[in-house]
């Protein structure tokens, strides 16, 4: 089963060092987050489906439409319910809650969205790399990356586990939601027993493999910046200045809405 | 220790990703049946679990919904794999003074104490988190969060660790026998620590509750709209008694590296 986001590719965001990627979804975050209005989130989304064309990760993006047009959806229609406003619209919704759901909805859509492009376009090993060389410590680095690995191999295991029990008459799929909930749990045992179990033979593997050994290690990808890269740390940093502008002049408030 | 940090993050997140369809507050949390591995995992890995959970929960959010709220989410994460093994049998009459075996009634409502603490404290930092940053209220996430926390791990967690701990302990990976007697923390201030941390727990979260929901005046004015994002009493008050929860990780000095250095087992 294949849950990676990844999309193959050679486009410039493919080519892009996995560091400045990095930094523009955090700029990216900052940006969408820093007005109430929807202007900023929307022409943010704008940019995100930009890139993802240029990227050609609409195949990872189409895997997560139904969340993103859920989290979009139910952010509107609950801000525009649950803020307020001085210009009625239609009931309790107002001009001003409608505008601050909509910029809500459009600030975790463009933020969200923005972060599958990032996936779709960075191999896993390319992630840990660009973490190790952004200073975090090598085991966290490890364990995320290894982690991140063996993701797709569990998900796999619990799926057998599932259509084992269902040939033995396990009905999961019936009943209200909380009687679903209670018939998985006991299939969390099995999946995490198993995984334990294997804990021995992967420390052995390290361990034969001198993990740990020595505080400094060599890497098989070596990251280099290119003038490319140096320019998108600078978009980035853009990105930080447009955050600090906005929330400073206050440019991109909704007048009216109550908080 | 590293190995059970990457086993406990790939299980977590494992069990995360095919229930991100099932959305509480879409974009921030979902159904979570892997809610009940954290204390589990908590009181068999100790530390390995606290950053195996933290690392699972970004790893799912990394499966469709990272975006602003996944560094609180980290936190918070932390919070809920670290906090029930840091209070378990240092929370005097409360705690039953064994190993959490699930042997008996009072390890079940030790498991429970610690469980609803942990997660309470999960969702008092990712609240608090997306409140500063004007997202979602502290009163919808705060309150929904620790639900979905506490009444599921709580309820069937310990039947969970019942079945686990045994074997977990014949196969000699138990956190307390994995690491060195002066590494699992015992020192005289552990105590202090698991009750600071605790009470800042439980009293910050239910104080920017109440301020959330406006207590002390206009119910429904002050709440829900305070509600719409970056309250900041709310955010004002909250973040001393963060600020007492780490503090308790200082004084308690539960372990919480992930352990390669001084010939330890990679496990």
């Amino acid at each position: 089963m294949d849950v990676y986001l990844y999309v193959e590719g050679n486009s410039p965001l493919h080519r892009l060092d996995p560091r400045p990627k990095m930094l523009l979804v955090v700029g990216l975050i900052f940006l969408a987050v820093a007005a109430e209005h929807p202007l900023v989130p929307g022409a943010l989304l704008g940019l995100v489906l930009a890139a993802a064309q240029v990227a050609g990760a609409w195949p990872a993006l189409r895997r997560v439409r139904t969340i993103l047009l859920t989290i979009g959806g139910f952010s509107t229609v609950a801000w525009a319910l649950l803020a307020r406003g001085t210009t009625p619209l239609l009931g309790p919704v107002t001009v001003e809650s409608l505008l601050y759901g909509l910029g809500t909805g459009l600030k975790l859509v463009a933020t969200i969205a923005g972060s599958v492009v990032f996936l779709a376009t960075t191999k896993n090993e390319e992630l840990a790399a660009g973490l190790i060389r952004l200073g975090l410590p090598y085991p966290v680095a490890f364990a995320f990356s290894t982690a991140l690995r063996l993701v797709p191999t569990f998900v796999g295991t619990g799926a057998t586990i599932i259509q084992a029990q269902k040939s033995r008459g396990l009905d999961v799929e019936s009943g209200h939601l909380l009687e679903r909930m209670r018939k998985h749990i006991p299939l969390v045992v099995p999946i995490f027993a198993g995984a334990i179990r294997s804990a021995n033979r992967l420390a052995m593997a390290l361990e034969s493999k001198g993990f740990g050994a020595r505080p400094r290690r060599t890497y098989y990808l070596e990251l280099r910046m290119g003038p490319g890269d140096w320019a998108a740390v600078a978009v980035a940093a853009l990105m930080f200045l447009g955050f600090l502008l906005i929330r400073l002049t206050g440019w991109g408030e909704i007048p009216g809405l109550h908080r | 220790m590293i190995v059970l940090t990457v086993l406990v993050a790939a299980v977590y997140a494992a069990v995360l990703i095919p229930f991100k369809a099932i959305p509480i507050v879409p974009g921030i949390t979902e159904l979570r049946i892997a809610q009940v591995l954290p204390p589990v995992a908590s009181l068999l890995f100790g530390p390995a679990a606290a950053w195996g959970i933290a690392i699972g929960n970004l790893i799912g959010d990394l499966f469709g919904t990272f975006g602003p709220g996944s560094a609180f989410g980290f936190l918070g994460n932390f919070f809920l794999g670290a906090m029930p093994y840091m209070l378990w049998g240092r929370l005097g009459p409360l705690s039953a003074h064994q190993e959490p075996a699930m042997a008996n009634r009072r390890q079940v409502l030790e498991f429970i104490i610690v469980t609803a603490v942990s997660g309470i404290a999960c969702a008092f930092a990712i609240a608090w988190g997306l409140e500063l940053l004007g997202l979602f209220p502290f009163t919808v996430l705060g309150l929904l969060i620790a639900m979905n926390n506490v009444i599921l791990p709580g309820a069937v967690g310990w039947i969970v660790l019942r079945l686990l701990y045994r074997r977990v302990k014949r196969w000699g990976l138990i956190w307390t026998e994995l690491m060195e007697p002066e590494e699992v923390g015992n020192q005289p201030t552990a105590s202090v620590a698991a009750w600071l941390c605790a009470v800042a727990t439980l009293a910050g979260w239910a104080l920017c509750l109440a301020l959330s929901v406006g207590a002390g005046g206009k119910f429904g004015d002050a709440g829900l709209q305070a509600g719409t994002g970056g309250a900041m009493n709310v955010v004002l008050a909250g973040a001393p008694f963060l600020a007492a929860i780490l503090l308790s990780f200082v004084l308690g000095s539960p372990r919480t590296d992930l352990g390669q250095q001084g010939g330890e087992r990679a496990a």
